[in-house]
């Protein structure tokens, strides 16, 4: 269908006349033929366009406000019209895409884009499934895929304001991985919303037994009380995590070398070191762990009241890695803990994953594991400029080297301004739904894999589940319509009969 | 009230004749100490037995225990565990149950697919008892998915749950790698969850739970648990306070050699060393040789000397590891270390996806080969005739196919 025609412009800004029975909306995809092959269009910008001169139509409009005499034009469709400003996306040839590299001829047609012109779009080995394309607020039956192994290696940042959709992609992209043997996938989850305790979510899966849900209260049946063993707490884990004086740090590891796995209970007991510290410096030690990690001490004896245990939860880190090893998604909720106490969990988790999968690039095994992705809500805790100015976590090291170990991030933040622009870089894929805050658009505008420099209101006007992927794995940034995640939860499968032999029954 | 929680006994585990005869010690022992300490009833969390067809030595001694236990009017309650399930339901707890030598409290009814589990009143004590059975590969997770709680959760009254899975919360970090259940699986508001299965001793009280606890084995189980634990035990329970009774046949005596730089010559020379000097009466003794030999080979060592050297002295018995040595003179061998069903499981894991099975998962492949794998190492028993346990096996395959004539 015709939409307009090339009138003028320069490369990365053509200026198309819209046809006066067509609208053609911000954000949407064109096609312009040339000899070469189809140019792909996307409008980023809008405009009037008029034969009559501002002065007349000034006059012409004050006729009507103030005499109420009727604006009849002779030719109106061909004197008044709308101007699209359009960049040139990439150059399609048969089933191949190319980069874009040439202007369509003036007054060459621009038409609405269809699946036939989208041929070049293939699935990808190990796809991740995103949402579908979606032209203005067009959605088009096409599916969107990112080659999941390397999208998640090499980190995913989703921006976007409250209520633009992140949770629903986040779920979403959770839903499509279930059952799929390439990545594991640890999720940090501060809002409790992913497993779907009360409401539709990743246990509603057919192959929910790749889903497993750690939570500190009241566990569904067959989930995890989280649990962590006071022994396997290190004091590198506090990193990141709580601020520390020098003084504090050093006593913490003088303990851990004196004391091994029971350096905390040391701490508290006030056992002897070798080293001679301040008792105020101490005491801040003893009094800061008791609260972190929700201990009581009372007539010499040390009570766990929180997640943190002396007896259980051994191996509940080892468990964790083990399952996201084995390709399952590991959901931690980590909604009634502070935020200390979550990152000091996630940074145990993420360390352990971190160390095992470098042990597996020694040891030559590495090829053959799991891509891993950790997800980080509200990610400028843990990589944001103020945190990472006091020194490194675990968090920034996997953001810097991680994609070498097959360790990625998936960050999610409305504000991804506050993140160091180096990390930003190396965030490779960034999905960004609605952000109406210029500064925020404009860090993501600066570190995006293509160039968004024409965006930035197209940005600002994205819908709820309305978004943009740019990524170093897609050819051009695609605008994409996210389905609501209700709509994908397909049927339950029924739960086969079970036969409970080796019960007596009745 | 009192009470003895014990577990795992495994009778008829050990093949060798000597160990076999101290863990049904063991039993003996432990059952005397209950009926000493006037205990109101036993529970047993799980593998009385070490298969669901024991031995008929073992079996004969056991039923006169259980006789002797119902002659003074101590009743026992247990479920069937991992190593004594059958998956065709016919085990030899069955036929001790028929003959009122025990209660089975693994028992209820299925309520529109869901399990219900009912109680077991003991009479003397009212105390309400009931549990889940244990499965080989931790099949059992299934019955806990389609378990209701309902009914466990609002009984009133004191209550004990017997379980034979280890929980994943609690597990010791040398149990990282076992296959475990979480504890939410379990029903709340019990008083007393009675353990089985790992082979640890372990209680604590969990919030929502009361107390939870492991006796681990009444005597150990293979090499690694005679080295770890020495000698097994039970707990006995009265008001809520447990004691742990150890139960100690013979003594043991663990000695381990690092062989790394050593000759055998050396190594033999560090034998003669630990054990110069000391007496072995009547003790277990377990020698572990790991590292790699500087130079000779394994049999260079001498090991049947210093064994007659250790039964000289009075030892029991006397057994070797030698899972991690290895000799620089010959090409590494790649060995396993770890128990029979370990090296099972990795065998099993290693060959996965060779066959093509439809519709099943490789989970689902791997734990059909573990079943498969238990019913074919049926053994014939004495007195059956070729055609009976045949078809035995048969039906238990029927079983693990759900054929139906």
């Amino acid at each position: 269908m015709r939409k307009g025609l090339v009138i003028s412009g320069e490369f990365g800004k053509i200026v198309v006349r819209e046809k006066s029975d067509q609208k053609i909306e911000l954000g949407e995809l064109l096609i312009a033929n040339t000899k070469e092959g189809k140019i792909l269009l996307q409008v980023f910008d809008l405009q009037f366009g008029s034969q009559i001169s501002q002065q007349n139509l000034e006059l012409i409009s004050g006729m009507n406000l103030e005499e109420n005499t009727p604006i009849n034009l002779y030719d109106e469709h061909l004197r008044n019209y709308n101007l699209a400003l359009m960049k040139n996306l990439i150059t399609i040839k048969g089933n191949r895409a190319i980069v874009c590299k040439s202007l369509p001829n003036m007054f060459s047609e621009v038409q609405e884009i269809t699946k036939e012109d989208l041929k070049f779009l293939t699935k990808p080995t190990h796809p991740l499934f995103i949402g579908k394309l979606r032209s203005g607020s067009k959605t088009l039956d096409v599916d969107i895929f990112l080659p999941g192994k390397q999208v998640f290696s090499h980190h995913i940042l989703i921006a976007a304001t409250t209520g633009k959709g992140k949770s629903n992609l986040m779920s979403i992209m959770l839903w499509d991985t279930v059952d799929k043997d390439y990545c594991g996938i640890l999720v940090l989850d501060p809002h409790d919303e992913f497993y779907g305790r009360n409401k539709i979510g990743l246990k509603d899966h057919s192959d929910k037994e790749k889903v497993v849900y750690y939570t500190p209260r009241n566990p569904p049946p067959g989930c995890k009380t989280l649990k962590i063993n006071l022994s396997i707490i290190k004091p590198q884990h506090f990193n990141g995590v709580i601020e520390l004086s020098d003084p504090q740090r050093q006593a913490m590891n003088m303990y851990y070398k004196k004391y091994g796995e029971k350096w905390i209970e040391a701490v508290i007991l006030e056992k002897q070191l070798d080293v001679q510290f301040r008792d105020d410096t101490l005491a801040v030690v003893k009094r800061r762990l008791l609260y972190l990690l929700d201990l009581d001490f009372i007539k010499n004896q040390l009570f766990c009241n929180g997640v943190f245990d002396l007896k259980a939860g051994a191996s509940t880190i080892k468990d964790i890695t083990k399952e996201i090893e084995e390709s399952k998604i590991v959901i931690v909720d980590t909604s009634s803990f502070s935020g200390a106490v979550e990152i000091l969990i996630g940074s145990l988790i993420t360390t352990e994953i971190f160390n095992m999968y470098k042990h597996y690039k020694i040891t030559g095994e590495l090829k053959d594991k799991p891509v891993i992705s950790i997800v980080l809500e509200e990610a400028p805790r843990v990589l944001g400029k103020e945190v990472l100015e006091k020194g490194s976590n675990i968090f920034s090291t996997i953001a810097r080297e991680g994609r070498k170990f097959k360790v990625g991030l998936t960050a999610i933040t409305q504000l991804p301004s506050l993140i160091p622009r180096q990390i930003l870089a190396n965030m490779n894929t960034k999905i960004i739904l609605g952000l109406e805050m210029a500064p925020e658009r404009q860090a993501i505008i600066e570190s995006a894999s293509q160039d968004l420099s024409q965006d930035s209101r197209t940005i600002a006007a994205l819908d709820v589940g309305e978004a943009l992927i740019t990524s170093n794995f897609s050819r051009f940034a695609t605008p994409i319509k996210i389905p609501f995640f209700e709509n994908i939860v397909k049927e339950k499968k029924e739960t086969p009969k079970q036969n409970f032999s080796g019960i007596n029954l009745k | 009230m009192k009470f003895a929680h014990l577990a795992d006994c495994h009778i008829g585990a050990w093949k060798d004749a000597k160990l076999r005869n101290i863990n049904t010690k063991a039993f003996e022992r432990a059952i005397d100490i209950c009926i000493e300490k006037k205990v109101d009833f036993i529970v047993i969390a799980g593998d009385l037995f070490n298969t669901s067809m024991p031995a008929i030595d073992d079996l004969k001694l056991v039923v006169q225990k259980l006789n002797e236990l119902k002659h003074k009017n101590i009743p026992v309650y247990l479920i069937a565990g991992s190593h004594d399930f059958s998956p065709s339901g016919k085990t030899m707890l069955d036929v001790l149950e028929s003959a009122s030598l025990f209660f089975n409290v693994a028992k209820g009814e299925v309520i529109n697919d869901k399990l219900k589990l009912n109680f077991t009143f003991d009479k003397k004590t009212n105390v309400k008892i009931t549990g889940m059975i244990g499965k080989r590969g931790s099949l059992e997770k299934k019955y806990y998915e389609q378990l209701l709680k309902d009914n466990l959760e609002k009984e009133s009254g004191y209550k004990i749950f017997l379980f034979h899975s280890l929980l994943s919360e609690l597990k010791p970090k040398d149990l990282e790698k076992a296959e475990s259940q979480p504890l939410s699986f379990l029903p709340k508001y019990f008083d007393y969850y009675a353990g089985g299965h790992p082979h640890f001793v372990f209680h604590a009280k969990e919030k929502d739970y009361g107390t939870i606890a492991y006796p681990g084995p009444l005597f150990p189980n293979n090499f690694a648990e005679l080295e770890k634990l020495g000698r097994g035990g039970f707990y006995i329970v009265e008001n809520n306070k447990l004691d742990f009774e150890p139960i100690q046949i013979y003594n043991t005596s663990n000695i381990k050699i690092d062989c790394n730089h050593k000759t055998p010559e050396q190594v033999n020379e560090a034998l003669v060393n630990e054990i110069k000097g000391k007496e072995f009466i009547n003790t277990i003794i377990t020698i572990r040789l790991f590292g790699s030999l500087e130079s000779g080979k394994q049999s260079d060592i001498g090991m049947k000397e210093i064994f007659e050297q250790l039964y000289d002295k009075g030892a029991y018995f006397v057994m070797k590891n030698t899972n991690a040595l290895t000799t620089k003179e010959f090409e590494e061998i790649k060995v396993s270390s770890g128990s029979v069903e370990e090296i099972e499981k990795s065998v099993i894991k290693e060959h996965l996806g060779q066959a093509k099975f439809e519709n099943m998962s490789s989970e689902q492949q791997e734990k059909l080969i573990q079943i498969l794998i238990e019913v074919l190492s049926l053994e014939k028993d004495e007195g059956e005739k070729v055609a009976d346990f045949e078809n035995r096996v048969k039906t238990e395959m029927d079983k693990v196919f759900e054929i139906r004539d």
